[in-house]
């Protein structure tokens, strides 16, 4: 069960002071451009070729042209934006699904186990040119690809998650004469919850892979397309300015799930478990018949 | 099967004397057929009595209270509750454990309405009552702490509002202050006898620790391990409301005594 991925990289539970922040944020950009400015001059007077590295000023430039004035890098986007989201939902509801279907059965569990073991040691990536020759040359070879690579961390955590709960709650449950159904709704999914949402953290980056690399193999259209014009033609600058948008895109992603997880799984996050904690003492209040501070 | 056995369960004990809550005649639980957790216990207890039962682990007490509960099946002998031989889980019978097993996504007031929400619809007139019980415990301004926001007390605070809430009173504890610290055990145990005598409950309470069985007890269940047997029902003479003073008195060292070398053969 270690197998359990924990996609928890994020800082946002720490909430320093103001002034601390700020001194914080100054530094990391003081940095960037320190780093920047070496790399600018080093191309510049050519310490690096700037057709293996091209200046950030050009890779800039590039950004710009292509976000403002082509205008055209908004249509690919959206095409593996799509694909990605698409191969996402996909792979995690097959994934939680199996998963569930497993952890309340345990023959199911036996049976389906070499499979799944099987698919996991399979680089996956490598059944993408198999996907491609069932699906064709659209975007369903796509999703399906991003769903294949993606459903295995949902998967396995939501197994892990249903199956961790712990004996004394669910005998609790049992001595209150709760049925099965009840012990799921009640105790295990809201237990597997946290690790659920990790597991999800994890896949929606792994379908963004998919995506990509489905492109890569075979397509007309999207960022992986657009990626490969461009280093075809040597306009270096231009690859990076997409490998740019494609981590905010692979950033704005994580940060949807961060929040995601903020709202689901409520009770691991401090300030959420205090406004939540509030709400609920106003809603009780008429039935208690007191105010809550 | 199951059906009849326990309907000439119910015949054979409808008779008996109506103030017996709890009877048990050979009970024996082994598991695997090679482990006698629990050999042949006899017991009747009174309704509205306070029963410890004490002794080393492996003795089975836990055992026993799991077969109360309905949790575990007997593996022979008779055992019945409210004159009917139990088959499962039952609404007369609560239970309470080491730990709170509370819910941590659920608010102390949420977490007490548990049992409520598993029987069926919940009604305004629980959640004031699942309120009350949570002044009674003394958790007056936390019902809607998460159980992240509380101290280990005040969890198992919560678990026993939730363990009343469920009307039960067939009151079953699993040494439900053990995992607290000395001060906190003794104040909630104080507070537990003044409960259960608002409530008017029947308490099996499961406990490792002498003294704190003699002190809440009517009666105390000794027993011995390895197979889990019951060695000897003591009875504790003391009148009610008990004040902690009561531990230094030298009847109650005297008792103390009688079970420690009741144990101590073994």
């Amino acid at each position: 069960m270690s197998l359990a991925t924990d996609g928890n990289l994020s800082m946002t539970d720490v909430a320093p002071a103001r002034g601390r922040l700020i001194g914080q944020v100054a530094r990391h950009i003081a940095l960037f451009l320190a780093v920047m400015l070496v790399w600018e001059f080093a191309s510049t007077y050519e310490l690096v070729d700037p057709l293996i590295l091209p200046r950030p000023s050009a890779i800039a430039t590039a950004l710009v042209n292509m976000v403002l004035y082509q205008g055209t890098v908004w249509f690919h986007l959206g095409v593996t934006l799509w694909e990605a989201v698409a191969g996402f939902v996909i792979g995690s509801v097959i994934g939680i699904g199996l998963a569930v279907a497993a952890g309340l059965n345990e023959s199911f569990r036996r049976y389906i186990s070499p499979y799944i073991i099987a698919l996991q040691v399979t680089p996956r990536i490598a059944l993408a040119p198999i996907v491609i020759a069932w699906l064709g040359f659209g975007m369903m070879p796509k999703i399906a690809i991003g769903a294949l690579i993606c459903f295995f961390p949902p998967f396995i955590n939501t197994l892990t998650g249903l199956l961790n709960v712990d004996e004394d709650a669910n005998e609790m449950f049992r001595s209150l004469g709760a049925k099965k159904r009840q012990i799921f709704f009640s105790l295990m999914l809201p237990n597997a919850m946290p690790i659920i949402m990790a597991g999800l953290k994890t896949a929606i980056s792994l379908a963004l892979i998919g995506a990509i690399v489905g492109e890569f193999i075979s397509a007309s259209e999207g960022m992986g397309v657009l990626m490969q014009r461009y280093t075809f033609a040597l306009n270096m600058a231009s690859s990076f300015a997409v490998l740019v948008i494609l981590t905010v895109m692979g950033y704005a992603l994580f940060v949807l799930m961060e929040w995601a997880d903020n709202w689901l799984v409520y009770w691991r996050h401090d300030t959420r478990m205090t406004a939540i904690s509030r709400k609920k003492a106003r809603a009780w209040a008429g039935i208690i018949g007191r105010r809550q501070a | 099967m199951n059906a009849i056995a326990s309907h000439l369960v119910a015949a054979s004990t409808s008779h008996i004397d109506p103030d017996i809550v709890i009877s048990a005649r050979d009970l024996v639980k082994a598991f695997n057929s090679q482990v006698v957790a629990l050999d042949r216990a006899s017991f009747d207890i009174k309704r509205g009595s306070f029963v410890s039962l004490v002794g080393p682990s492996g003795c089975g007490k836990s055992t026993l209270l799991r077969l109360v509960a309905g949790l575990i099946g007997k593996s022979a002998g008779e055992l019945s509750v409210l004159g009917h031989g139990v088959s499962g889980p039952s609404h007369e019978v609560g239970m309470m454990f080491q730990r709170p097993t509370l819910l941590e996504w659920r608010t102390a007031v949420e977490n007490v309405l548990l049992p409520t929400e598993v029987q069926g619809t919940t009604t305004d007139a629980d959640r004031k009552r699942a309120i009350e019980l949570l002044q009674l415990v003394g958790l007056k301004d936390f019902e809607f702490s998460f159980p992240r926001q509380l101290s280990g007390g005040m969890q198992q605070r919560v678990a026993l509002a939730r363990l009343l809430q469920t009307g039960a009173n067939i009151l079953l504890l699993d040494e439900p202050f053990g995992a607290l610290d000395e001060f906190t055990r003794e104040r909630l145990n104080l507070e537990l006898l003044r409960i259960v005598d608002d409530v008017d409950a029947t308490v099996l309470f499961v406990t490792h620790n002498i003294s704190e069985a003699i002190f809440l007890a009517d009666q105390v269940m000794v027993m011995t391990p390895r197979p889990g047997r019951l060695a000897k029902i003591v009875d504790v003479p003391f009148e009610r409301p008990r004040e902690i003073g009561l531990m230094q008195t030298p009847e109650f060292n005297r008792l103390v005594g009688e079970v420690r070398s009741i144990l101590g053969g073994h």
